[in-house]
């Protein structure tokens, strides 16, 4: 499954909305879609998925604003790996 | 002297910032000038003699004696930390981070004589845990003395903040900035602090003089009343009015320090307070106490149900933060009533899905729902004033 496909099925699951997958600029914590609980849960789901060794500091609620850039900063950390 | 008391300070602080405006605007030596006004202004800060192991010491050796130590302690953990995570280093440093401003706030117990406290220093322990986070989490991996020992004591913000993060700091130490950008800065900071003159010179010293003082004298129910909803307004301007100079001051050096109040009292729900109410504490608290706990009972499933996780978590961050505002009961009964209102916030959210108490975005329930959070405020603040505790 490729990053983009794997973060918006998860995002999907911790919204309960498919808001996120067609609109990937949508402000996650601005519009409420997505509280401090559903962001560390998300964080470890990515981090499990990608093997990346991500920490609880990654999630910045400006670099993980919206859909995109979750993807964006999930490709950039595995082609970092 | 006190920053932004009076207005000798204000003139006293003409003279770095009238030279940093020159500098800024012929874009050389900035940062030269940031650290020397920062010099200047904190001998001017803090003068109080302090008597350590018998010996007098002066303030801001004290200041600065701190500050280095922790420079040390920083560096060292940053060199264990390059070859690889070791949990121990990582705790040992932060129990040395901490150590002081426990030493300050329990040492006094046993010997009143005894205040290792200087102005600030709780301030100063949050930027110092940043850090030393920050390079546990691999995001920091650079710690020059010059930047570090800035960001500890750069002079605008050194008594109460708002409380930076390194990164973002960073960012703005290695930064060029155009003219343009350095006259954005100029109106930014000049239109802070003349919002600071009005909230805490005009409005929050009104509230103060014919509200807050006349009211504090009557116990009975409506003057308690009363009470509360001055001491919510005058709390705000004082410190909204304060964190104003802060952040204007900084601005004029070309610091952007983080906003710390965005309307509290349009607050719709007590996590919408958080982000709107001492912004700067409630978002280091957050990321830093909150999101790590958390973290760590999802990864070690500590629970059977992230939930729980997530509500101990609300109950130990807000207890902390009630704490960190002193030791006395009513600070910790404040963070722990904050904590369970959070919790009955998200459960009420949660078990009512769509209620519209919370999300119907027409007037009638939003302004209902702003009412709530307002008293409910209101009273967490009455819980810290310590006012129902003494009488």
């Amino acid at each position: 499954m490729s990053v983009n496909e794997t973060v918006l099925k998860h995002l999907e699951r911790f919204t309960g909305t498919d808001q996120v997958r067609k609109d990937l600029n949508i402000d996650l914590f601005g519009e409420r879609l997505l509280d401090s609980l559903a962001s560390i849960e998300l964080v470890l789901a990515l981090s499990e998925d990608f093997s990346l060794d991500l920490a609880p500091g990654d999630v910045d609620r400006d670099e993980w604003a919206t859909p995109q850039k979750i993807i964006d900063y999930i490709n950039a950390r595995a082609k970092q790996a | 002297m006190t920053p932004y008391i009076d207005f000798l300070y204000f003139g006293v602080s003409l003279y770095v910032i009238i030279p940093a405006l020159i500098i800024g605007f012929f874009k050389r030596g900035w940062r030269t000038w940031l650290v020397i006004a920062t010099v200047i202004m904190l001998s001017i800060q803090y003068t109080h003699p302090r008597v350590v192991m018998g010996r007098g010491v002066s303030e801001l050796a004290l200041l600065l004696g701190y500050a280095v130590l922790q420079w040390v302690i920083t560096i060292a953990f940053l060199s264990i930390r390059k070859k690889g995570i070791n949990r121990a280093a990582y705790y040992t440093a932060l129990f040395f981070n901490l150590l002081p401003l426990l030493a300050a706030k329990f040492i006094p117990f046993f010997n009143p004589e005894y205040p290792l406290l200087f102005l600030g220093l709780s301030y100063i322990t949050f930027r110092v845990l940043d850090v030393t986070i920050g390079i546990q989490d691999n995001f920091i991996k650079d710690v020059k003395p010059l930047p570090y020992l800035t960001f500890l004591l750069f002079f605008p913000i050194i008594s109460s903040g708002p409380i930076d993060r390194y990164r973002r700091f960073s960012e703005d130490w290695n930064r060029e900035r155009s003219r343009e950008q350095f006259a954005q800065d100029v109106d930014g900071g000049v239109q802070r602090i003349f919002t600071g003159f009005l909230y805490k010179f005009i409005l929050a010293a009104l509230i103060k003089q014919y509200w807050l003082d006349p009211v504090s004298q009557g116990t009975d129910f409506l003057h308690t009343l009363s009470y509360m909803y001055a001491y919510f307004f005058y709390l705000f301007f004082d410190f909204a009015g304060y964190s104003s100079f802060a952040i204007g001051f900084s601005y004029l050096f070309g610091i952007h320090m983080p906003e710390n109040f965005n309307k509290p009292f349009l607050a719709r729900d007590i996590r919408d307070y958080w982000n709107r109410w001492h912004m700067s504490l409630s978002f280091w608290f957050r990321d830093h106490i909150y999101n790590r706990f958390v973290f760590g009972a999802l990864k070690g499933k500590w629970f059977k149900n992230s939930q729980t996780a997530s509500n101990l978590g609300y109950l130990l961050t807000m207890t902390l933060m009630g704490l960190w505002h002193g030791t006395a009961w009513h600070y910790i009964i404040y963070g722990f009533y904050h904590g369970v209102l959070l919790i009955a916030t998200n459960w009420l959210d949660k078990k009512y899905k769509g209620n519209r108490l919370l999300n119907d975005n027409g007037f009638f329930w939003q302004a209902i729902s702003i009412l709530i959070t307002f008293h409910l405020v209101g009273f967490g603040l009455l819980l810290f004033s310590g006012r129902l505790f003494h009488n």
